[in-house]
């Protein structure tokens, strides 16, 4: 018998948990507690300082957005100063501030948390529900990711995965596993796409299936397009015509705003099923006279939604095109569409997914489940070789390095299969240069900053000699799990420099040990500890309370904590009515009529709470210039200066390179707590190309 | 799950940068690419790190090696253009390896040869396509032999004169 090992769908709005069961081909979703397959990822930190995942959390937010953490994937693995934070910033009522090195981080209740330790709370959640179903411990895992994750969010991720004591079998795409779930087991040869819409992320994947291999023939995707937009819409259109008719921002209310968020949510989903929803929020803010008490009451036609988010539905086709060519192919190639991701539930987005590929999408897989299954059927491949499911992946981002001029010369072209290995060859830029800087990044655009950096180092020690003179061989290498490699090295002497890419604003190993011994995630109150009050309807469910003792943090973290009483009733406060009325109602009555906080806790919280924003508001409008001050910096004339006097250029690398032995620096050492100011002006774009692929060909 | 002997994979790696990808992938030249495609997943699974996780780690480093060649053969010889400069490189003798933007680079380059290096030359390969597509190949003939003046050696050219050639042979006009 082999270990267990499950599959994780880690969602932006909810995650689901599944496996493959030994000596079976029968692939299951692991229920939580309640009985419900997916898991929402939320965490909610409380005042007591226990912290809640999933959907009692979600239940959470209309009371306490401050302090209620959703849709943190969009987050993870992102530079503070990237577009999408930004985004967030606008959107979540939460805390985002900035970590080291550009890090991410959300503070809340005067903590401050990583993105890789939100994203473990909701793990450890999944991986507790895992072992209460199968009744023993689980320690591996594959989970999932958006197909257009950069390197950065899939380390971010992995981290994720390690702080909440999972060894992470593999990082996978989640087209890729939905395929596999597709295709697993029935011999099939064909050619499908798969048509992934989630909250914050659209992906599309084409892949061709002979019986056993899966292999991906091409992946493209919009990091920013998702479900979430299509609610951006409606929020929108509600809060324009409250203010118009009350001139009242109802965005400029934390508390507001999430009930909107929330109505919307209900209403797109009510119009998955009905023609017409009615969408009610009773006592959304109080009158500017600070009286009475103001409400939204509106009807929403599936055709009037439909118009509202048509171009963003169309956005999705564009992608599928590109798909499409990458891989050669036209509609008529493919076999079937998959669909996967609740968005795309939504009628619409069926209709309109059939008239582009000119045939119904495949309606035996369900888009909530069909990614945790595939990952489970990966996971069990992975740890034990009797299951037949053979994985041929690429790498859905161009790898690049930056050379002289600002430009990112491409080594391993997106698409490309992988595991693979790319040799090329560069040259100095400066006559008697004595180190260069090798800057990795991932993306598509011709211009480094318009790419990803994933990480640098320098590279010295070559002869002296006239500018492109001196050959450098860069090395880049992705190994089946899309884990990127850069090695520098000097054809002459042989002497080489190298580096696992790692997060430049990422966790170092220190600092997850220090999360991990920090233990801030035995906090949270696994709900699978909870004690469901159907238990007797949901069969022999056994509990995470039973000794499991081949784990010692959760012996540990059973030991300390007293049997955990219910914290919130396992309903989501918030659903819509069969009648297809979607209708805010939190379940404390107090709370609708009153915008104020039900406890006094959460009240003294909250005068807090407003200054925040007030603050964090001025900060929004200042923070991103200086975020960006550097890079700008880096393409001009500081690095010029610095290019010109190669004895500075040694010497100004920052505090954390250790002169005497610059070729062993890595992206790695800037790991401290401090923020190292000069992470982006330190860098000299100072390669040019000098092999043969490429632009410049030498003849 | 791989068979492999540990002696063969290690005779493997040492020999591996002295063969061509087609030796690598047991397949002939000028084989389809939905051989290619075959070769790939049969070689794929004996050598992928995925088939070969309980090999010890020197081994399976030495089996990535082997399965990131493999991956790099495939992206040359699947694709035409590329295969096409990768052949050209091996009838040169100018190495079995080929980087990936180096087979991209020759492709293009191919495909702007194809097209024409001069300016007359592809205005008269242009025109000789037109009548091609029209049937008109005693034409077609005319303009190509004229586009050979300018570029001589263009293989493209030639081959397509050739076929031109055949039909003009065939077609009821008297030949000049």
């Amino acid at each position: 018998m082999s270990e267990i090992a499950i599959g994780i769908d880690l969602g932006t709005s909810n995650s689901c948990v599944a496996v493959l069961r030994d000596g079976t081909v029968e692939v299951e979703v692991l229920p939580n507690a309640y009985g419900e397959a997916t898991t929402a990822s939320v965490v909610a930190l409380r005042a007591d300082g226990t912290i809640t995942v999933g959907n009692a959390a979600r239940a959470n937010i209309i009371h306490d957005p401050a302090h209620t953490i959703s849709s943190s994937k969009r987050l993870i693995g992102r530079y503070f100063f990237s577009e999408e934070v930004k985004k967030a910033q606008a959107i979540c009522s939460y805390q985002i501030v900035e970590g080291p090195n550009h890090s991410v981080r959300i503070e809340v209740r005067e903590e401050v948390f990583s993105l890789p330790e939100i994203g473990a709370m909701i793990l450890r959640e999944l991986k507790s529900i895992a072992e209460s179903r199968l009744n023993e411990p689980v320690t591996k895992a594959v989970i999932t990711v958006p197909a257009n994750f950069n390197d950065n969010q899939r380390q971010a991720t992995k981290d994720a995965g390690q702080i909440a004591g999972i060894e992470v079998l593999r990082i996978l795409n989640e087209p890729t596993a939905a395929a596999l779930s597709y295709g697993f087991g029935k011999g099939l040869a064909q050619t499908v796409a798969i048509y992934d819409l989630g909250g914050g992320t659209f992906d599309i994947s084409v892949l061709q299936i002979a019986d056993d291999v899966f292999e991906v023939l091409s992946t493209c995707g919009d990091t920013f397009l998702g479900g979430d937009d299509f609610d951006d819409r409606l929020i929108d259109l509600l809060a324009d015509e409250f203010l118009e008719r009350e001139n009242i921002n109802l965005r400029n209310d934390p508390f507001a705003l999430e009930k909107l968020k929330v109505a919307a949510e209900s209403a797109k989903q009510a119009l998955s099923v009905k023609d017409e929803v009615e969408i009610r929020i009773p006592d959304v803010i109080s009158a500017a006279d600070g009286g009475s008490s103001l409400s939204i009451e509106r009807t929403l036609s599936r055709e009037e939604f439909s118009r509202l988010v048509n171009d963003l539905i169309q956005r999705t086709f564009k992608v599928c095109d590109e798909a499409l060519q990458q891989a050669d192919l036209v509609t008529r190639d493919l076999d079937g569409v998959i669909l996967v991701g609740g968005p795309t539930k939504l009628p619409m987005i069926r209709e309109a997914v059939e008239h582009y590929f000119g045939k119904p999408p495949k309606d035996d897989v369900d888009p909530d489940q069909v990614v945790a299954l595939g990952a489970a059927i990966h996971a069990a491949t992975l740890v034990d070789n009797e299951h037949n499911a053979f994985l041929l992946d690429i790498t859905p981002l161009s790898l690049k390095i930056g050379v002289a001029g600002g430009l990112a010369e491409t080594v391993i072209e997106r698409n490309t299969p992988v595991p693979i290995e790319q040799t090329r060859t560069f040259t100095t830029f400066q006559d008697d240069q004595e180190s260069v800087a090798i800057r990795v990044y991932q993306g598509e655009a011709r211009e480094s900053e318009g790419n990803e950096l994933l990480g640098q180092f320098e590279f010295s020690g070559f002869k002296k000699a006239r500018r492109g003179q001196v050959p450098i061989d860069v090395t880049f290498e992705i190994n089946a799990d899309g884990i990127v490699n850069v090695t520098a090295r000097d054809p002459e002497s042989g002497q080489q420099a190298s580096t696992s890419i790692t997060l430049s604003s990422g966790l170092s190993d220190g600092e997850i040990r220090n999360i991990i011994e920090e233990r801030r995630s035995d906090r949270v109150q696994l709900n699978s500890e909870l004690v469901p009050a159907d238990a007797e309807a949901l069969g022999a469910v056994r509990l995470v309370s039973q000794p499991v003792t081949s784990i010692p943090e959760t012996k540990e973290a059973l030991a300390e904590s007293t049997p955990a009483p219910a914290a919130d009733p396992p309903t989501a406060s918030v659903e819509p009515s069969d009648k297809g009325i979607a209708s805010v109602t939190p379940q404390d009555p107090g709370i609708t009529t009153d915008p104020e906080p039900p406890t006094d806790d959460l009240e003294s919280d909250d005068e807090d709470f407003a200054t925040k924003v007030d603050r964090f508001e001025e900060e929004l409008e200042l923070l991103p210039d200086e975020t960006l001050e550097p890079l700008e910096m880096a393409a001009a004339d500081d690095v010029t200066a610095i290019m010109n006097d190669d004895d500075l250029l040694a010497m100004s690398r920052g505090p954390d390179l250790d002169p005497e032995n610059p070729a062993t620096q890595t992206s790695k050492t800037d790991a401290e707590p401090e923020a190292d100011p000069d992470l982006f002006e330190d860098v000299g774009t100072d390669l040019t190309t000098l092999d043969g692929g490429g632009s410049e060909n030498k003849d | 799950m791989s068979d492999l002997a540990p002696t063969e994979i290690k005779a493997l790696v040492r020999i591996m940068d002295e063969l061509d990808y087609y030796q690598l992938m047991h397949v002939k030249r000028g084989v389809s690419v939905r051989d290619v495609k075959k070769a790939y997943y049969a070689v794929s699974r004996t050598f992928h790190p995925d088939a070969n996780r309980s090999l010890e780690s020197d081994l399976r480093d030495a089996v990535e090696r082997i399965s990131k060649r493999v991956t790099e053969a495939y992206a040359v010889l699947r694709d035409p253009r590329r295969r096409q400069a990768y052949d050209r490189q091996l009838n040169e003798n100018a190495g079995v390896r080929m980087q990936l933007a180096a087979a991209e680079a020759g492709a293009r380059k191919q495909a702007q040869e194809n097209e024409g290096l001069t300016p007359q030359g592809r205005q008269y390969f242009r025109l000789a396509n037109d009548e091609i597509k029209r049937q008109d190949w005693r034409s077609a003939e005319r303009n190509l032999a004229t586009a050979l003046t300018f570029e001589p050696n263009n293989e493209s050219f030639k081959s397509m004169l050739k076929e031109v050639r055949k039909n003009v042979k065939y077609s009821p006009a008297d030949r000049r």
